[in-house]
């Protein structure tokens, strides 16, 4: 699974995440209200995943993997390196 | 620009100014079914149009706004103020966009948002506008995007916006992935299109993103990869001065003249005040629009038409934001509360002209070809010897015929370049609203006669000083309500612009039912600012106390408003139209109201001159500064100090020979008595000594330019019949 709850309180990205798994995350983020994003091994991500990222405003543990996501998107979603 | 555009354009400027108007009678009388039919016609021609030419931003505007229109046509319902001022407002960005179109020859590239913008407002139920900031604005996505991106910015040459359908996703696309294989990527940003969305209520599956990103590859190559996006990207080039936002295009020479401008504007100086910030911003509008920065131009417009007082703030604010580098304030925000538009004053290079004037002109050119055809034959006769009586009488008729024709020529091409005053008074009921607004008075405004003609030069001229005549009758004629209401006057005030024409002259007035000129007022002012010196102010009646107003440095402000008096412009009105060729002059009626009358020419081009010979030369006097000719005889002619005068109908009339003050020389010959040509301009009397008098004629004046211009005294040239130049005075500089 690309999307997969680590903990209660750690939903992590990881390799490919593609649009079907916009739904996965963003039921996870209903679910767990006080967990936060860890993308460190996210190598893509569909822009609806990149989209339930940016409406959700959680934290998010980077950086990602990916260079585009890296380069252009963390900052984007208002993200430095935590 | 292509021949299409420019009908486009002038199409659209007429229907904004029947909408405007329509609109503006709905705020008075909201039931006038008649003005919803047709202000509802005029979004839909100008929605039309704009289809038509293939600027979408504007349909889509546009369209927002027939709807809320159509609306009221079919209801009952009244249309409210609230909607008045919206359709205002979106008739307000259409010409904005009209007028970069008009500069640059396209439609303006970046419209997208601000056509978002008024959608979004018609469509808004009366609450509150969702804010937030994590969604871009509807309005400068390009500085929202420069503000949060400075290093991305300074590097990239495009920007773009993309915001991807709804059903993007449905559709097997994947926005951030095109984003992705752009070239040279230097900066991205996000935002959801509906921030204030419960998490918890937003469909994952629906693309409801938007996306801005900046590149440093060239807008071509961004636009050909993302062509098949279609309206769904808009993409604008940083680096063209055209459309940059940066404030570093701005050339040093740019720089130095909005530098220029702003020193200007501080001075606080009350005399000329007016006049200095008309000059220091028509000057940064040239200035900025051409470095590009039409929004910051098109602020400087809005805040030209506002309250006189915070013009210079607004206008100083707007360039000093320019100059900065950062952009996001370079917005129409510094003129919030000016919200009256002043439409570009752009000299119509195009007229619509009446088919039977063109006609009048082809049959005129064949009659002359029929002259001309038998002077030919008039030649052909003389080498074949005719006589000499045969020619001349032959030559005679010619002659006749010619001046005939030559003259209906003249009147009919001068008739050509004739327009109605509606063109300069269609702008004015709207800026007289937000004038009065702006003051705090109710103000109903009538015009009348707007139908008058009067040649395209003057009619383009008069609105800068019917602006200042009406902004005063407003300030100052108009008393405030409670002083009205204790006069037992309605409680707006009436302030009525009519135009007519008689004969040659046009006649433009300005009433308005207000308290009148406070004459006694007026002469403490006069002596306390020495326009005129104690002995003379002691001499003159009322009616020359009340022209005093149009004295420079006169002004009668009896409370700190911030808004100068009147005085001030009434100098530069008189300016204005004095070399237009025209006179104004002020009626006080005192606790009834003022009226101020321009009289002016019908054309610009033709002039009445009386001939007069001085020092065996002949010059011309414009008639109309002519009184009256007489001759005096030397022992009514006394010195007063080293000058002359006599007495003329109860006044002491100052005496001038005119040769001697051309500096011409020639003997004056004491022995008979003075032939005087008595003139008259601001209210003063001269009188000129002369020779001997000519005849009246009708010349086609021109003015002098070049060196020659600053020659004192002369006012312009002409040729006469046998050849020789006639040069016509400038009788205001010979006495001055």
């Amino acid at each position: 699974m690309t999307i997969r709850m680590a903990g209660s309180d750690i939903i992590e990205l990881e390799g490919s995440c593609s649009l079907e798994d916009a739904e996965v995350l963003f039921q996870h983020l209903l679910e767990h209200e006080a967990a936060v994003v860890d993308w460190r091994r996210c190598k893509e991500a569909h822009t609806a995943v990149i989209q339930v990222l940016l409406a959700s405003k959680r934290p998010l543990h980077g950086p990602p993997a990916g260079a585009f996501l890296e380069k252009y998107i963390e900052a984007a979603l208002g993200g430095g390196h935590n | 620009m292509n021949e299409f555009i420019e009908q486009f354009l002038l199409e659209a400027r007429e229907l904004i100014a029947q909408g405007t108007g329509d609109l503006l009678v709905l705020e008075r009388s909201a039931d006038d079914q008649s003005k919803i039919d047709s202000v509802f016609r005029a979004f839909h021609t100008l929605k039309g149009a704009a289809g038509i030419v293939e600027f979408e931003p504007m349909a889509r505007a546009l369209h927002a706004a027939e709807s809320v229109l159509s609306d009221f046509r079919t209801s009952d319902e009244l249309i409210s103020p609230a909607i008045i001022d919206q359709c205002l407002s979106c008739l307000d960005q259409v010409t904005r966009w009209l007028d970069v179109m008009q500069a640059t020859g396209e439609a303006p590239a970046d419209a997208g948002p601000a056509a978002d913008a008024i959608v979004q407002s018609f469509a808004l139920p009366k609450g509150p506008a969702p804010n937030s900031d994590a969604a871009l604005p509807a309005g400068d996505w390009l500085a929202e995007l420069r503000g949060r991106r400075p290093d991305a910015w300074s590097e990239a040459q495009t920007a773009l916006r993309y915001v991807p359908d709804a059903d993007a996703f449905f559709k097997g696309e994947d926005p951030l992935a095109r984003v992705e294989k752009l070239p040279d990527l230097t900066g991205v940003e996000l935002a959801m299109r509906e921030p204030l969305q419960a998490f918890g209520a937003i469909n994952p599956f629906t693309c409801s993103i938007e996306i801005t990103a900046l590149s440093g590859a060239d807008t071509e190559t961004i636009k050909q990869m993302l062509s098949d996006l279609g309206n769904g990207v808009e993409v604008i080039a940083i680096d063209s001065p055209r459309r940059s936002n940066s404030a570093s295009e701005l050339s040093a020479l740019a720089r130095s003249i909005l530098d220029a401008q702003v020193l200007l504007l501080r001075e606080s100086e009350e005399a000329g005040l007016a006049g200095r910030i008309m000059a220091a911003g028509r000057v940064s509008m040239n200035v900025l629009r051409r470095t590009g920065l039409f929004a910051a131009a098109s602020a400087v417009e809005t805040a030209l038409g506002g309250v006189l007082a915070s013009q210079a703030d607004a206008i100083i604010g707007i360039i000093e934001d320019a100059l900065l580098e950062e952009p996001s304030q370079l917005s129409p925000a510094q003129a919030q509360a000016e919200q009256a538009r002043l439409p570009l004053a752009i000299a119509a290079r195009v007229l619509r002209v009446d088919t039977a004037r063109i006609d009048e002109l082809v049959n005129l050119t064949g009659e002359l070809t029929v002259v001309k055809n038998a002077l030919g034959h008039l030649a052909a006769l003389a080498q074949g010897g005719l006589d000499q009586d045969a020619i001349t009488a032959g030559l005679r008729q010619r002659h006749a015929q010619l001046d005939r024709l030559v003259g209906e020529v003249q009147r009919a091409v001068l008739r050509i370049r004739v327009l109605p005053m509606r063109q300069t008074f269609e702008r004015f009921p709207r800026l007289v609203r937000e004038i009065a607004a702006g003051v705090g008075k109710p103000v109903t405004f009538d015009i009348e006669g707007d139908e008058t003609e009067a040649d395209k030069a003057i009619v383009e001229s008069l609105f800068e000083p019917l602006l200042h005549v009406l902004r005063n009758a407003v300030d100052h004629g108009i008393e405030n309500p409670q002083r009205r209401a204790a006069s037992g006057k309605p409680p707006a005030g009436a302030i009525v612009l009519r135009a007519s024409r008689h004969l040659d002259t046009v006649i433009v007035e300005v009433a308005d039912d207000g308290a009148g000129v406070d004459t006694a007022r007026v002469r403490e002012v006069a002596a306390t600012r020495a326009i005129r010196p104690p002995e003379a102010l002691a001499t003159m009646g009322d009616g020359e106390i009340i022209d005093l107003i149009f004295a420079p440095g006169f002004s009668t402000a009896t409370q700190v408003t911030g808004l100068s008096g009147r005085g001030v412009g009434m100098d530069a009105v008189r300016n204005s139209v004095e070399r237009l060729g025209g006179r104004v002059a002020i009626e006080s009626r005192p606790g009834q109201g003022t009226t101020i009358r321009l009289t002016l020419p019908f054309t610009v081009m033709m002039t009445r001159v009386m001939t007069i010979e001085a020092a065996g030369q002949v010059f011309g006097l414009p008639l109309d500064m002519v009184v009256e000719t007489a001759i005096i005889p030397r022992d009514q002619i006394v010195p007063i100090g080293r000058a002359t005068a006599f007495a003329w109908r109860d006044k002491t009339v100052p005496l001038v020979h005119l040769a001697e003050t051309l500096g011409l020389a020639g003997e004056k010959d004491q022995s008979r008595a003075a032939r005087v040509v008595i003139t008259s301009f601001q209210g003063q009397f001269g009188a000129l000594e002369v020779d001997r008098l000519g005849e009246r004629m009708d010349v086609m004046l021109k003015p002098m330019d070049g060196l020659l211009g600053r020659l004192t005294g002369v006012s312009g040239t002409t040729l006469l019949g046998d050849g020789r130049v006639l040069i016509v005075l400038d009788v205001q500089e010979l006495f001055s």
